[in-house]
């Protein structure tokens, strides 16, 4: 590998795993307030993907405010799904688990159906020109997503942290009872953990809607590889999605770049199995009984 | 640098007369006359006086038919139903789903004449559709339904993986399946036939058309490299090795030949793969449509400065990704036609096929598809055609039934030329894929073109002539890769 070509790849790495992050940021932090899987997380991202091609390439509406509208968009369905799905269904993690995977049909048929099948959707690209570095280039719209990245986790860690809300999200991840016999309403902390989600799903997809080809079919292209990354970070954990993030960009483009994507593919999920009997709660994970 | 398809032409044949390939084989290559090839054919067997609702535009679609008779009443036959099995969602819907349009267009203006005129009576036709996906099984689940709900007798379809999963079934119930790829063609396949989208042939021309427009060995002081990237499906690796097999024949150093899944979302490392070769033509083979938008972007984001080929361009959805500038300096080069070129001549079958298009699924029309007309949008329809006049010709052998499969292959079979809608074409087939189950027909070669924003006809190039004079050297590569009938 010439050093023109590692460093490139290393460019492509590292938006590649902001974009892992971004996607699966929302899907973890659902998982451990919830502890139930959202299936239909990517395609949320998918909604907010759509939402920006239809205000910003069909309305004429400025790409960011599109991108705003996916992020109120996101944060609206993950509401939704709160209320219809997990809520009905609280601790029943096999009925959760199948209803999102309908969801994720129902969604797709109905972006199909709304938008068309077939052909991706056109969204022109706001920024069309490369952003050089050390001789690599990468697409500016590829790097606005490391900050953005930067910015969301880093909020979501801080919010977690510092704030009574986020606080109090984080006890119903640990305890539910114990939280709820603090007088903290369960029902109020779910339904504003699938918001955020959401509001990541779709604020990521709004972003990387002119990345990646919109078709009712990006949702489950996607959910497998934000599946692996929670996996491998660890249920639940904001920093070991980070973590894996990393690990998952860094595996997939390096091992793409230098033998195949088909390979690449069998070699992250080999990560993931090679890890998950040594550390079965992932990397950052918290071992529950 | 001018853009426009005369000065291409003219410059390729400078570039000629620099000693890349002889200016004489180049000109044989250039066999059939551009426009006079997509003239109307006469209308002989037009009546006088056209059904209602049957317009001047579909009249001229109609005159493929060697014996319609618009205009006069035949008794009327039982409806023949067709199928139509592609993918009509998902990644290669691309590929399938336009596809539809123009075989609606064809169905529908045969009806209006009363239906297909075959030995002595009028059949209408009724078209079918499945969504296979591009999933082989689904595939085969959707040929047993058309076949076994519907009778269809003919299934229009994309072919590769899905080609070889409906086979045995199809075989039995003796339905033609009609792929876009002649790779699908097989002795063991008798009722596939291909060839109407002119693919390995235009991927094999891909290579003879970058060396046209690239500086030669000589000039540059080394070897020209070519790399090939497409997905990872069974119609990439057949193609794939014919197109490399053509590249050796024209002194390509293979530099990059690799396929990536299916499931890539993320084209950045493929691309950097590719331009970690220092390739001068990067062929992004048979990929499928979306892909080659996303790998244009990244091509265009990472800074390749060679010359790029392919199947298949669509240029309104890349263009929202790159520059056109950027497009014409890597002279980009597809075989996928727009049936509005100019090239085709004012009153032409492909100028009146695209305004019934326009009037049916254009802006503002009754089916308004939200995007204008492209390459599948006719492509799927070239088989189509044949088939209804083969079962013409068939059916003045045995009056008043419809003719089988074989009796219609063996008919077109017979004919030493009949009409498609890229020129005159005839079965072949045997000598590269076993059978002469193939549609080989005039290749019409495209350029994107900057003043135009959009790709253009810059030849129309006879196959058989080229291909015997490499077929060694082709040979051997698709055979080193396992990709020959034989081996298959």
């Amino acid at each position: 590998m010439t050093s023109q070509l590692l460093i490139q790849t290393i460019a492509n790495a590292v938006a590649a795993s902001s974009m892992y992050a971004l996607i699966a940021v929302g899907l973890t932090l659902a998982f451990g307030v919830m502890q139930m899987a959202n299936l239909a997380h990517a395609h949320v991202f998918m909604i907010g993907a759509y939402t920006v091609y239809a205000l910003y390439a069909l309305g004429g509406w400025p790409f960011w405010g599109a991108v705003a509208a996916a992020l109120v968009v996101g944060a609206i369905v993950g509401l939704a799904i709160e209320r219809t799905i997990f809520r009905p269904l609280r601790g029943d993690v096999v009925a959760g688990f199948i209803a999102t995977a309908g969801l994720m049909f129902v969604i797709e048929v109905f972006c199909g159906e709304v938008w068309g099948w077939g052909h991706m959707r056109t969204i022109p690209s706001p920024y069309m020109r490369p952003f050089k570095i050390m001789g690599a280039s990468v697409a500016f719209q590829r790097v606005l997503v490391i900050p953005f990245a930067v910015v969301c986790i880093g909020g979501l860690m801080i919010f977690m942290r510092r704030f009574r809300l986020g606080r109090a999200l984080r006890a119903v991840a640990q305890d539910p009872e114990t939280a709820s016999l603090q007088g903290i309403n369960i029902n109020m902390m779910t339904a504003l953990a699938l918001a955020i989600a959401g509001a990541l799903a779709g604020i990521a997809g709004g972003l990387m809607s002119t990345i990646y080809a919109v078709t009712p079919a990006l949702g489950g292209h996607l959910i497998l590889p934000a599946l692996i990354v929670v996996i491998v970070g660890g249920m639940g954990s904001v920093g070991g999605v980070v973590l894996a993030s990393i690990i998952m960009g860094f595996v997939m483009t390096f091992v793409t770049t230098l033998v195949d994507g088909v390979t690449a593919l069998m070699v992250s999920v080999a990560v993931m199995a090679l890890l998950l009997p040594i550390r079965p709660q992932g990397l950052l994970g918290r071992v529950t009984n | 640098m001018k853009h426009d398809p005369q000065d291409k032409l003219d410059r390729l044949h400078k570039q000629s007369m620099k000693g890349q390939i002889g200016r004489r084989d180049f000109l044989k290559f250039l066999g059939i006359a551009g426009p006079a090839s997509g003239l109307a054919l006469a209308l002989p067997s037009v009546a006088a006086s056209a059904p209602a609702g049957l317009s001047e535009d579909e009249m001229v679609i109609l005159s493929h038919l060697p014996d319609q008779q618009i205009g006069k009443k035949y008794p009327k036959g039982e409806t023949i139903n067709v199928g139509f099995l592609c993918a009509l969602s998902g990644p290669d819907a691309g590929w399938g789903l336009p596809g539809l349009t123009g075989n609606n267009i064809w169905v529908d203006a045969v009806n209006k004449t009363g239906g297909l005129l075959v030995g002595g009576k009028r059949y209408p036709l009724k078209l079918h559709a499945f969504d296979d996906e591009a999933n082989a099984a689904k595939a085969l689940q959707g040929a047993r339904q058309l076949v076994l709900e519907h009778d269809v007798k003919f299934i229009s379809a994309i072919g590769g993986d899905a080609a070889n999963s409906t086979a045995p079934f199809l075989t039995k119930h003796k339905v033609i399946y009609a792929s876009l790829v002649p790779t699908d063609c097989h002795p063991d396949k008798p009722y596939v036939v291909a060839g109407g989208d002119i693919t390995p042939q235009c991927n094999m021309f891909n290579a003879l058309m970058a060396k046209m427009v690239l500086p030669s060995e000589k000039e540059l002081g080394r070897p020209l490299k070519y790399a090939l990237t497409t997905q990872d499906d069974i119609m990439s690796r057949q193609v794939g090795a014919w197109e490399i097999g053509a590249a050796i024949a024209m002194g390509f150093d293979i530099v990059y030949e690799e396929f990536f899944s299916v499931e890539t979302t993320d084209f950045a490392p493929v691309v950097s793969a590719l331009m970690a070769t220092n390739p001068d033509v990067i062929s992004l083979c048979e990929a499928w449509p979306e892909y080659q938008t996303m790998m244009w972007e990244q091509l265009f984001l990472q800074g390749y400065k060679g010359v790029v080929v392919q199947n298949y361009a669509d240029w309104e959805t890349n263009l929202t990704k790159i520059p056109a500038k950027y497009a014409a300096a890597r002279q980009a080069i597809d075989s996928f036609p727009l049936m509005d070129d100019p090239w085709w001549g004012e009153t032409s079958w492909q100028k009146s096929f695209t305004d019934v298009w326009n009037q049916r699924y254009g802006p503002g029309a009754p089916e308004d598809v939200k995007r204008r007309m492209t390459g599948i949008d006719w492509d799927h329809m070239i088989w189509l055609i044949p088939w209804s006049i083969g079962a013409q010709v068939a059916g003045k052998d045995a009056p008043g039934k419809w003719p089988s499969n074989d009796a219609i292959l063996a008919a077109l079979r017979k004919l030493p030329s009949f009409p498609t809608i890229l020129g005159p074409g005839h079965m072949s087939g045997k000598e590269m894929f076993g059978i002469d189950n193939m549609i080989e027909e005039p290749v019409p070669m495209c350029m994107f073109n900057l003043e135009a924003k959009d790709k253009r006809i810059i030849a129309h190039l006879n196959f058989e002539p080229w291909y015997a004079s490499i077929k060694n050297v082709v040979l051997k590569a698709v055979k080193k890769r396992g990709q020959y009938w034989t081996q298959r």
